[in-house]
């Protein structure tokens, strides 16, 4: 009860200042003040993560996003000392209005069928609810469970975090794993990627390095002598 | 009346909820004395063994002067001659020729350690001076966003193993999450978003290019710094800090694998990838905090005084502190992962932990207080041992060797792991 009341506080307050940070990326004219505000907002989308207990993946947002991805922008940003935007677009208003109201259509729809939308609840808190309550009559069920909603993605990893502890550490003691403070996200990340989405996995790091292979032979310069 | 507190205090406790908060508070405060504490002692460690090594005296009188406590009310002239009457013992003895020679007869000897205190006072009640061309918002936030990451990034350092009271076990870390060196990582990165603001609001010319190479070279280093210390995770299996020291509690240091486990062929051969790991993750650190020979950013033959030329006073005192606190973040961190941590070693924690759990976490608190002392010296030799490198010989190293290395280190951990059983 009081573990879900926190899900929730957290979720609603650092989703609202993620948004706001999204809307500030775009209201400000000085390029500089635009990227803070992104970096706020990867904060913020970070700090919903690891209220959701998903640390790997909240300090993951924290390391690529803001720490390196961001931090080049800002370096090109100042070194180009980029003056505020004087110009503006001059394409008619309505298509923005479409563009904009087809986005936001789908973040509407995809939030109005994500579970626990009826409640007002934060999605995770309600699925963290529904796979504990059934975990301690019924494991099968808990397992059917987290195959997820109908229309919600695909099969999710198991949530219970004393099976989750055993599986993924073999030598562990049931005792031991009742204890071991959540879930061991770190290992069932790396288990789902190596395994389940190996192939998508190499040929996703395929395509990068090609890129960065691409992206040194246009940075250099070919030398004549 | 007594009785009633006792009990409620006992309740308050029994509480999970509020037990876990109450000694996540005692902790925090405790972890943010010591970092404070360890920046200005930092400071003194660095002056007197730059003295030392140049073989000069450095700040070795700044005392608290007894002419202070005579002004306020002490009509003696000679303290300490009245105290040495008072006990019976004559001018000429030794004691009273050893207390003068420690210039008892002057001052409370402190062996220097006031001058970073007197060094603070004097920062503080400086004239502030912002430049009139300065942008203004980022001028002020970037010298917070320095000193900020450091601190916050020491939540997860263990200081020592866990202790059991009657209401339940207290885990001697700040925050036992299971991300440890990618939190540090994380968050200590931020700090570049202070350097890199410092030398563009400052809107000048010198400040600019501090900041520029400031951003390129923490970049450059976190790179082969996060790689650097992969093998060492494939080795543990484990993110949890606290797990990482224990374990080599139990099994031997990672460089110094002389029990348990440590004495396996395994981990024997693992001494080469993890000597490997070592150099460059600790070179990494230097550059990482921006220290001589890496400090490019604040290099003062070209740059004049590199991204904060422009501050004064507190401000300025805000960015020096900052490096010192990621230095000392930076020495926790080499320390806890290869170095054993709070573990004392030999197997003297399982003894002591048989023995008594809280005399175990105070001798682990005062071993990881040692070691952090040990490396900070070493930090200060490095200083004032190697001159500063060239701003390309900088970028080279990180990108053509240590990168490399720290790639190829990987494999070999993982060679030796499958084939050397």
């Amino acid at each position: 009860m009081f573990e879900s009341a926190i899900c929730q506080i957290i979720f609603y307050v650092f989703a609202a200042l993620a948004a706001l940070c999204a809307i500030g990326i775009v209201a400000f004219r000085n390029p500089v003040a635009s990227a803070m505000n992104m970096a706020l907002s990867f904060g913020f989308t970070a700090a919903i993560l690891f209220g959701m207990g998903a640390q790997f993946m909240g300090i993951v947002q924290l390391i690529v996003y803001a720490g390196a991805i961001l931090v080049l922008f800002l370096f090109v940003v100042m070194m180009l000392d980029v003056k505020a935007e004087e110009r503006f677009c001059k394409l008619p208003l309505f298509i923005g209005l479409v563009v904009a109201s087809v986005f936001a259509g789908i973040v509407t729809y995809v939030s109005l069928n994500l579970p626990g939308a009826g409640s007002f609840s934060c999605p995770m808190a309600t699925l963290c609810e529904n796979i504990d309550a059934l975990a301690v009559t019924d494991t099968p069920a808990a397992t059917a469970c987290v195959q997820a909603p109908a229309g919600y993605g695909g099969s999710l990893p198991a949530l219970d975090s004393t099976a989750a502890n055993l599986a993924a550490n073999p030598g562990m003691t049931p005792e031991c794993a009742a204890k071991a403070t959540g879930y061991p996200d770190v290992k069932l990340l790396g288990k789902t990627l190596f395994t389940q989405y190996n192939i998508a996995f190499v040929i996703l790091s395929f395509a990068l390095f090609a890129g960065t292979v691409g992206a040194v032979a246009l940075a250099r310069k070919i030398r004549k002598d | 009346m007594m009785d009633a507190i006792l009990n409620w205090c006992d309740n308050l406790l029994e509480n999970d909820i509020w037990f876990y908060l109450i000694t996540t508070v005692i902790k925090l405060v405790l972890m943010f004395a010591v970092i404070l504490a360890f920046v200005v002692l930092s400071v003194w460690i660095e002056r007197r063994v730059a003295g030392w090594i140049q073989d000069r005296p450095g700040p070795n009188r700044a005392g608290i002067p007894l002419t202070l406590f005579k002004r306020y009310g002490s009509k003696e002239k000679q303290p300490l001659k009245n105290v040495l009457h008072y006990f019976g013992i004559p001018e000429t003895c030794w004691i009273a020729k050893l207390c003068t020679w420690l210039k008892l007869d002057r001052d409370i000897p402190t062996f220097g350690l006031m001058q970073p205190c007197l060094d603070g006072g004097k920062l503080f009640l400086k004239q502030e001076n912002t430049p009139s061309y300065v942008r203004k918002i980022y001028f002020i936030i970037a010298p917070m966003l320095v000193l900020g990451p450091p601190m916050v990034a020491a939540a997860v350092v263990p200081f020592a193993s866990s202790a059991s009271t009657c209401w339940g076990d207290i885990n001697m870390v700040v925050a036992n999450i299971g991300i440890g060196p990618l939190w540090i990582f994380a968050i200590s990165g931020l700090s570049v978003y202070g350097i890199t603001m410092a030398g563009w609001s400052s809107n000048s010319k010198f400040p600019f290019l501090g900041g520029l190479r400031a951003t390129a070279q923490l970049i450059s280093y976190e790179v082969a710094m996060g790689l650097s210390i992969i093998p060492l995770l494939m080795m543990f299996g484990t993110l949890n800090m606290q797990d990482i020291v224990s374990n080599q509690a139990a099994n031997g240091w990672t460089l110094l694998p002389l029990w348990g486990e440590g004495l396996s062929l395994q981990r024997w051969v693992m001494m080469v990838p993890m000597a490997l790991s070592f150099i460059i993750f600790v070179t990494c650190v230097f550059a990482e905090a921006n220290r001589t020979p890496f400090d490019m950013a604040e290099c003062e033959t070209d740059l004049v005084g590199g991204y904060h030329t422009e501050y004064s006073s507190m401000k300025f005192a805000s960015f020096f502190m900052g490096e010192y606190a990621a230095m000392v973040i930076g020495s926790a961190l080499v320390v806890t992962l290869f170095l054993g941590g709070w573990s004392i070693g030999f197997g003297a924690d399982e003894a002591l932990h048989a023995w008594c759990d809280w005399v175990a976490v105070i001798c682990q608190f005062l071993m990881f207080i040692i070691k952090l002392l040990a490396f900070i010296f070493f930090f200060v030799w490095v200083r004032w041992t190697l001159p500063r490198f060239r701003w390309d010989q900088v970028m080279k190293l990180g990108w053509l060797v240590f990168l490399e290395l720290a790639v190829a280190n990987i494999f070999l951990t993982a060679a030796v792991l499958y084939f050397i059983k």
